[in-house]
């Protein structure tokens, strides 16, 4: 009797223990990538493949584009069902940072053998105070990608090398071909992302770091500096003006930018290594697609985007949710589907897509590190002002200093000075 | 023991009627009060830390945010605009389907149809076909010589809030059209007959006769619409999310950005407290035109 | 009607005039909805569009279906629905009865009040504290968010509906059934609901097409793909294929299908319904 009462409470244990070691664990994971796209195809295998290699893990992937993104991120974490990890823009760093939102992974990369194999100012970008926050995903700089083809059709030998040079060839394409010789995006997540470098090759600064720590934009003390500014907004007007971009440009988001490049529809654009995706999808029309610094005003400069994996402090799986972050970043998983952007060392990328995308490293300008909140949607609209409303270069210029700093102040983040 | 009949019924009309009240209390109610409490106090959805007696500091940032004023003259105007068109169309329609033709109830079938679809699939729909690049209105407005190149209807500060407005007489103007229907069902033939006898042509029957017999079903249908349309929130955050450049921003939109992307509940809370002064506004000028509450059509 | 037979037929022709019209109006944005949803995309993106097909496809229908979680987002749409109208009904029976039979009793004539009130607020206003509601109940992101909130909005029609489908019930049927010694619940359930079956089926259609149809509410309570609904789930789609009209549109399609499916069979009610003033009170 007491042998048979050992016995089952003996098995009870045992499948009781195997019930909780089976049990599995479900990462949820937010993701951005585009639907029906080869990278959706790759990583959605390679995922399946971690799960199939870890029987104990379940990743749950949702998709949802960057714009919704952002406000579905912050409110879920407020709900308090936030992802264990997701995709993100560098834009949400400080404000995620500021939320206390994000897991510190210091303790969780300092026994990571891949930490070395990352290039070391990617990792310095996402780490505040010592505390490192973010893993980069992926690197997103932007250079000048152009239909050779049509370049050549309209007699432009090279690609153009500043914004002069840009709006003359652009005219010349759309002479010859027909079709506007080159795009901007005055909508959605990229807008800030390409006002940011536009202002930047002309030596401007959206908010400066002042001695006290805090930030502040210096537009309306520094009146040279709203001249160049105003001269951006000018440019934005003219390209719009004299039909070097589409006219329905002024209301293009990313995607509209690049899926009308990779049909041929213009021959210019100011984009990133992804478009080797669509190059994939469009063989024929992007045959001729090549990849040439973007041009500039008084300095050269480009967007250096290091688009981050954020992984959230109230993940409850703080363990397996690293380990497949750790996955997203290791050389297979880099090599087969970000062959061309990858913040690994390691991992180089072909001539045209990889290299002529990573040498523009050194003109690379992010972001000022505070937490942004609207200053994006304010930058975006300034855009639209200028573009749609018509309004004073100068003015806008001016609007958007004054809104930059009001929402540095309202953040807690203005400088005194 | 069986309680006298008046107080069983008493106890039993609490009992049926209590869980529908209860759940008006704690989810209008309640919450309509908090909105008026908020109103007055700093409430920021993502950090609970920011809190506090406001006092009347809500109701200034909203009064001075540039975009307040234009939200309420936008909202003024589409509701407007969209009332109109829809009552128009529903009378033309109704007026159509009250006819004694063949194939009527098929007819007034079809009719019903855009009012059963989700707002949003209406609306990405239509959107579909305004866009510039290969949108259907754009190519049927060239061919047929009405207009020289595209148009970008949602894109263009001018036209976006006028395109979303089409989209909801189109899909709203159905509601009028079987209200109106039903209340010119309800107009006695012999009235139609004396008139003619008198000698009133057609256009005269309508005038005297027909309107004013739908006044009160008008005035129900058009004030009720009123409320529905200015607070609505569907329409145009599907078809432009108060945009380009917030040409298209009404208050339920001013809203929705205040709390869920600004997470500024209390300036969100002063505009939810504008508008219910709205639209008591608009019920006790209904009720003050005479029209009782609860009336057969 | 009183007219000569001439100008009979002129307004005959002319009546017939309107209603094709607006029957096209009403009908060719549906029409080329499904068009572009069967179109191969080359065909999508042509300076010329046309309703003619060459090539037609299902592939947007498989993109939709298979690559997507749209059958989660429409299993969702169909249990919020299913269980609200459920609840919704329950509730406004009985209230709708209360009001129809008992209607000068105080608690009845308040919440007949609150009810007509509670009609006339805009969802909107109840947006932000009924997010914060649910956040502090730990609600968001389920089902039974968009449960409770959607009998709430739904509630005051049904209950008006029902209640003048109730007032035609004459109450010397109850009365024999009292007399018979049928009890309260006896009589609503086997005298008044059977004789009210078409008052029931169209409050009952309008209460699943207004919650399947409800976007901004499952759009802000409802943040993960696992619960979300239909209709955000659309506006989803809208932001991830931004140009690839072709799948938007079948999303768009399969959407519509269930409520279309729904109209052709409960039309008759639908229409009594809108026409019983449903919304007058």
């Amino acid at each position: 009797m007491k042998t048979l009462r050992f016995t089952a409470a003996a098995l009870a244990l045992l499948v009781g223990g195997a019930a909780l070691a089976a049990e599995p664990v479900t990462i949820h994971f937010w993701a951005a990538w585009s639907p029906g796209t080869p990278e959706e195809t790759r990583s959605r295998a390679r995922i399946r493949a971690y799960e199939q290699a870890h029987p104990d893990v379940k990743i749950d992937v949702q998709v949802i584009t960057y714009q919704m993104l952002h406000d579905k991120l912050l409110t879920a974490i407020r709900g308090g069902d936030a992802p264990d990890l997701s995709w993100g823009l560098s834009e949400w760093f400080g404000e995620l940072r500021q939320m206390d939102a994000l897991l510190d992974l210091t303790p969780l990369a300092a026994r990571w053998p891949d930490r070395d194999s990352i290039r070391p100012n990617v990792i310095q970008a996402l780490t505040v105070k010592g505390k490192l926050l973010a893993l980069p995903q992926y690197l997103g700089i932007r250079a000048l990608v152009y239909h050779e083809n049509q370049l050549k059709q309209a007699g432009v030998a090279a690609p153009p090398v500043t914004w002069d040079e840009l709006v003359a060839d652009a005219r010349k394409v759309k002479a010859a071909t027909g079709k506007p010789g080159f795009a901007i995006a005055g909508a959605g997540v990229r807008a800030p992302q390409e006002l940011v470098a536009y202002l930047a090759q002309n030596d401007v600064l959206i908010a400066r770091e002042m001695p006290d720590g805090k930030f502040k934009n210096t537009w309306a003390t520094d009146k040279a500096e709203l001249a160049r500014a105003a001269e951006v907004y000018a440019f934005y007007r003219s390209v719009l003006d004299k039909g070097v971009i589409p006219a329905e440009a002024a209301g293009w988001g990313w995607q509209e930018e690049d899926t009308n490049f990779a049909l041929g529809q213009y021959a210019m654009v100011i984009d990133g290594p992804w478009m080797e995706n669509l190059a994939e999808q469009n063989p024929a029309p992007m045959a001729d697609a090549r990849v040439a610094p973007p041009p500039y005003k008084k300095r050269p400069a480009t967007f250096f985007e290091i688009s981050p994996l954020y992984l959230y402090k109230a993940t409850k799986h703080a363990k397996e949710t690293w380990e497949f972050a750790a996955y997203i970043l290791s050389k297979e998983w880099q090599t087969e589907i970000r062959p061309n952007n990858s913040p690994r060392a390691d991992v180089m990328g072909s001539p045209i897509w990889g290299k002529g995308f990573t040498d523009l490293a050194p003109t690379g300008v992010v972001f000022p590190p505070v937490a942004l909140g609207q200053i994006t949607k304010s930058m975006e609209d300034s855009i639209g002002r200028a573009l749609l409303k018509n309004e004073d270069p100068a003015k806008v210029a001016a609007w958007l200093g004054d809104a930059i700093n009001r929402e540095l102040r309202r953040s807690g983040q203005l400088s005194a000075r | 023991m069986r309680l006298e009949r008046p107080a069983r019924i008493r106890r039993n009309s609490l009992l049926f009627v209590a869980p529908a009240g209860a759940l008006v209390l704690l989810l209008v109610a309640l919450p309509l009060l908090r909105v008026i409490w908020d109103s007055f106090h700093f409430v920021n959805l993502v950090n609970p830390e920011q809190a506090g007696w406001a006092g009347l500091e809500n109701y200034r940032t909203v009064l001075d945010d540039e975009e307040f004023a234009p939200a309420v003259v936008r909202t003024v105007w589409w509701t407007a605009l969209s009332v109109v068109g829809e009552y128009l169309l529903g009378l033309v329609s109704a007026l159509a389907l009250a006819r004694k033709v063949r194939g009527r109830a098929v007819f007034r079938a079809i009719l019903t149809v855009p009012w059963i679809v989700p707002i949003v699939v209406a609306g990405l729909t239509w959107t579909w076909m305004l866009t510039p690049d290969y949108g259907v209105v754009n190519a049927w407005l060239q061919a047929s010589g009405i207009a020289r190149h595209p148009h970008h209807w949602l894109g263009q500060t001018e036209t976006a809030l006028l395109a979303v407005t089409f989209v909801n007489v189109w899909r709203s103007f159905p509601f009028y059209t079987i209200s109106l229907l039903a209340g010119l069902q309800t107009v006695p033939r012999e009235l139609y007959e004396a008139a003619a006898i008198d000698g009133a042509g057609a256009l005269g029957r309508f005038w005297h006769i027909t309107l004013p017999h739908l006044r009160g079903i008008s005035l129900t249908l058009v004030v009720m619409h009123c409320i529905w349309t200015a607070i609505n929130f569907d329409f145009i955050w599907v078809m432009t999310e108060g945009g380009p450049l917030n040409a298209s921003q009404t208050l339920p939109v001013l809203v929705y950005r205040y709390a869920l992307q600004q997470f500024d509940v209390g300036a969100a809370s002063v505009v939810a407290v504008f508008m219910m002064l709205f639209m008591a506004g608009l019920v006790a000028l209904r009720l003050a035109l005479g029209r009782p509450a609860r009336a057969e059509a | 009607m009183v007219e000569r037979p001439s100008s009979r037929r002129l307004t005959a022709v002319l009546t017939y005039a309107v209603l094709l019209g607006f029957a096209a109006y009403c009908l060719v944005p549906f029409l080329w909805m499904v068009d572009t949803a069967i179109k191969p995309t080359p065909e999508i993106r042509s300076t010329h569009p046309t309703f003619l097909i060459e090539h037609p496809t299902l592939a947007h229908f498989a993109r939709v279906i298979f690559d997507t979680s749209f059958l989660v987002f429409f299993r969702n749409s169909l249990i919020v629905a299913l269980g609200s109208t459920v609840a919704t009904m329950i509730l406004a029976v009985f209230a709708a009865y209360a009001m129809s039979r008992w209607g000068r009793y105080p608690a009845v004539r308040a919440v007949g009040g609150a009810l007509l009130i509670s009609q006339m607020i805009p969802g909107v206003l109840l947006l932000v504290p009924l997010y914060m509601l649910m956040l502090d109940l730990g609600l968001l992101s389920s089902y039974a968010a968009l449960i409770i909130t959607y009998t709430t909005f739904m509630l005051p029609i049904c209950v008006f509906l029902l209640k003048s489908f109730f007032d035609t019930i004459p109450l010397e049927l109850e009365d024999a059934a009292e007399i018979d010694g049928c009890s309260r619940l006896g009589i609503i359930f086997r005298v008044v609901l059977p004789l009210s079956l078409p008052g029931l089926v169209t409050t009952w259609t309008f209460a699943f097409i207004g919650a399947w149809n409800e976007f901004m509410f499952g759009y802000v309570l409802v943040n993960t793909d696992a619960r979300r609904t239909l209709t955000p789930g659309i506006l989803l789609f809208k932001g991830l294929y931004a140009t690839d009209w072709g799948s938007l549109m079948a999303a768009a399609v399969l959407a519509v299908l269930p409520v279309a499916v729904l109209f052709l069979y409960l039309q008759r009610f639908l229409i009594k319904g809108l026409a019983s003033g449903a919304v007058k009170g």
